[in-house]
């Protein structure tokens, strides 16, 4: 219902209709537990730089910024292969099991066509952040004085995500089709 | 991707043109397509996404999609945003460590020989934690798991106990940090700084209503709660552990007292927060990687939650804004009455009756945008109406039917404990919380601005 900070499954297991990708998502997912860590050393890091020593780094706050934002983006495919999403089940939970089922294969199905027809107004974005005009290779830049690529990177990371919520959604609407209990 | 980019040109002629509707029609139909889809059980995220992704192409046609991903980017790409997952690491930290029990066990100290001490003890130790964490899931846990044994095995009355453990546990949103100000203040565009400031005293006034209550009950009813007798060697051992709580204890000053004093931002003070909680498990002999590790990747599937519920909102309402359904509503509002109290009043209703089927998160992303500028407008303070709004979500936290503190408290209580019980029980502090919020509301000086 809300920030779960209470049950301690730290080791949640996929649900099963997530098949082999949630749980690949989740061996992946343990990556981007590490970098919040690595983003919380950098900002304490750069505290100690700016306020101790006067001295800032010109990447800090903006490489945080990227780390923390992939694994914003990461985090929702995470839940999504865990049905733990936040969803009002006033309804769904006094269903039988029968139309449960139904109602199952409804929700991912209408997940999926969201996040397939969303993956394409991403596609458009990418398209934008990494091609000029003319379609030359260029990714774009942050503009600042330490100019990285994350805008462009980002975009990308996001479509990756996208296409594989979407993946994740038809396999959940083809296993849930398959199980008839 | 050429093929998909036909899909959603076919999909777009063959949704029925929703301009020629109007506007008031077609806010009608885009507030039935949530309710729809939302009572179907699709996650929040998804609903709002593709309510988003059907009205932009019905209204505007396919080109208007990249203003929606762009929206997106902007919102996940914010620097204060990073204080989030540090506040919820810090917080899944403190739930893996003993800090809390030892808190605890220390706390004896203030409730003593009272009536009610242990209810007491239990809302300060509620205070404190709340200074630590931004989340409440976490909380009400740790207080069921603690304090309610304890309060049910000396005899007190079932129903003040739980009432104690969920209220108190909620606070954990009231007091700063917390993430629902937070994510306001995102939305609403107002320095966090001064809405953690803002919200200290009101968080105080809403927790002293608590412990007056539990005074005054249990002096009046002997029954409801018998005195717990320790004895001094019971005490010498609390002294003890309340020395191994400076630490933690100083983090918290810290961290808090460097965003009141401006020192630093947000996100700054809440990594510093982070570093002081894991020096503080590394000194109490407490730490380990793989604890650590667990609570990272804790924090990863709740912001992963959290933002996506963002994600989907700011697609939601940039096409919903877009379409002039904002000022639509504006005007319904502000035409409501002349009075901006009536006006905070029904924004008010509104928010008690959304908090009873949907989650804090979804309900500030979705609104905030529509109500902040109304208040702006009145003349009103954005930052007390952060406060305000967030002593709403209190309401909401303990609500039935869907009460989020009530759930986390059954996951832990003892089993011959209903959640119907749990939700009695809860009645008093809804009433008073509701006192809290008209106060707030008759008296904005509460928040010392």
């Amino acid at each position: 219902m809300s920030d779960d900070a209470t049950k301690r499954d730290d080791k949640v297991e996929p649900i099963p209709e997530a098949a082999f990708l949630g749980v690949v998502i989740g061996k992946v997912s343990d990556f981007f537990a590490l970098m919040i860590w690595v983003a919380a050393i950098i900002l304490v890091t750069e505290v100690f730089l700016r306020y101790v020593f006067n001295a800032p780094t010109i990447w800090g706050h903006e490489t945080v910024v990227f780390i923390i934002a992939c694994s914003f983006i990461f985090g929702g495919l995470l839940v999504a292969t865990r049905d733990r999403h936040i969803r009002v089940v006033i309804i769904y939970d006094i269903l039988p099991p029968k139309a449960r089922r139904m109602m199952n294969i409804f929700i991912s199905f209408s997940c999926f066509l969201s996040t397939l027809l969303f993956s394409w107004a991403i596609w458009i974005a990418v398209k934008r952040a990494i091609f000029t005009p003319q379609g030359d290779f260029r990714v774009e830049r942050s503009g600042s004085a330490f100019n990285a690529p994350y805008p462009g990177l980002l975009r990308v990371f996001l479509f990756v995500v996208m296409l594989l919520l979407t993946l994740q959604f038809l396999i959940l609407t083809i296993n849930y089709f398959r199980k008839k209990d | 991707m050429e093929l998909l980019g036909d899909l959603v040109v076919f999909i777009s002629d063959i949704l029925p043109d929703f301009k020629s509707w109007g506007i008031q029609n077609a806010t009608l139909a885009m507030f039935a397509a949530m309710v729809f889809f939302l009572l179907t059980g699709m996650p929040l995220a998804f609903v709002s996404l593709l309510v988003a992704l059907i009205f932009a192409l019905g209204w505007f046609g396919p080109n208007s999609v990249t203003l929606i991903s762009s929206r997106i980017f902007t919102f996940v790409n914010s620097f204060v945003f990073i204080s989030v997952p540090m506040f919820v690491l810090m917080a899944s930290i403190l739930d893996r460590s003993g800090i809390a029990r030892d808190l605890f066990d220390g706390m004896r100290l203030v409730g003593g020989k009272l009536r009610g001490g242990v209810a007491i003890q239990t809302l300060f130790v509620a205070v404190i934690m709340a200074a630590m964490s931004g989340i409440m899931g976490g909380e009400v846990v740790l207080l069921g798991l603690m304090a309610l044994p304890q309060m049910l095995r000396l005899g007190y009355d079932r129903k003040l106990a739980i009432g104690v453990c969920c209220a108190g546990g909620a606070l954990g949103t009231m007091i700063p940090p917390s993430i629902v100000l937070i994510v306001y203040g995102l939305t609403a565009n107002v320095s966090i700084g001064e809405l953690f400031t803002a919200s200290f005293v009101p968080g105080l006034m809403l927790a002293s209503f608590y412990v007056i209550y539990v005074l005054i009950r249990s002096y009046l009813n002997h029954d409801l709660a018998p005195i717990a007798n320790y004895d001094d060697v019971d005490r010498a051992e609390a002294f003890r552990l309340l020395k191994g709580l400076i630490l933690p204890l100083m983090v918290v000053v810290f961290v808090l007292g460097s965003i009141y004093g401006g020192i630093a931002s947000v996100s700054e003070a809440s990594a510093v927060g982070v570093l002081g909680v894991t020096i503080s498990t590394i000194i109490r002999r407490e730490f380990s990687f793989g604890m650590m590790f667990g609570a990272a990747r804790h924090t990863l599937a709740t912001v992963g939650m959290i933002i996506w519920i963002g994600i989907g909102a700011s697609a939601l309402v940039g096409v919903f804004s877009l379409m002039g359904g904002i000022r639509f509503i504006e005007q319904i509002i502000i035409g409501f009455s002349d009075s901006s109290t009536v006006i905070v009043l029904l924004m008010m209703g509104i928010l008690f009756i959304l908090g009873m089927f949907l989650d804090w998160v979804g309900i500030a992303l979705l609104t905030m945008p529509i109500f902040v500028p109304i208040i702006i407008k009145l003349g009103l303070d954005p930052v007390w109406f952060g406060v305000v709004f967030c002593m709403n979500m209190q309401v909401s936290f303990l609500s039935p039917p869907f009460g989020p503190a009530a759930f986390f408290l059954k996951s832990v209580a003892p089993s011959d404990i209903s959640l119907g019980e749990i939700f009695s029980s809860l009645l008093p502090f809804i009433f008073m919380q509701i006192i809290a919020l008209a106060l707030l509301i008759a008296f904005p000086g509460i928040t010392l601005r």
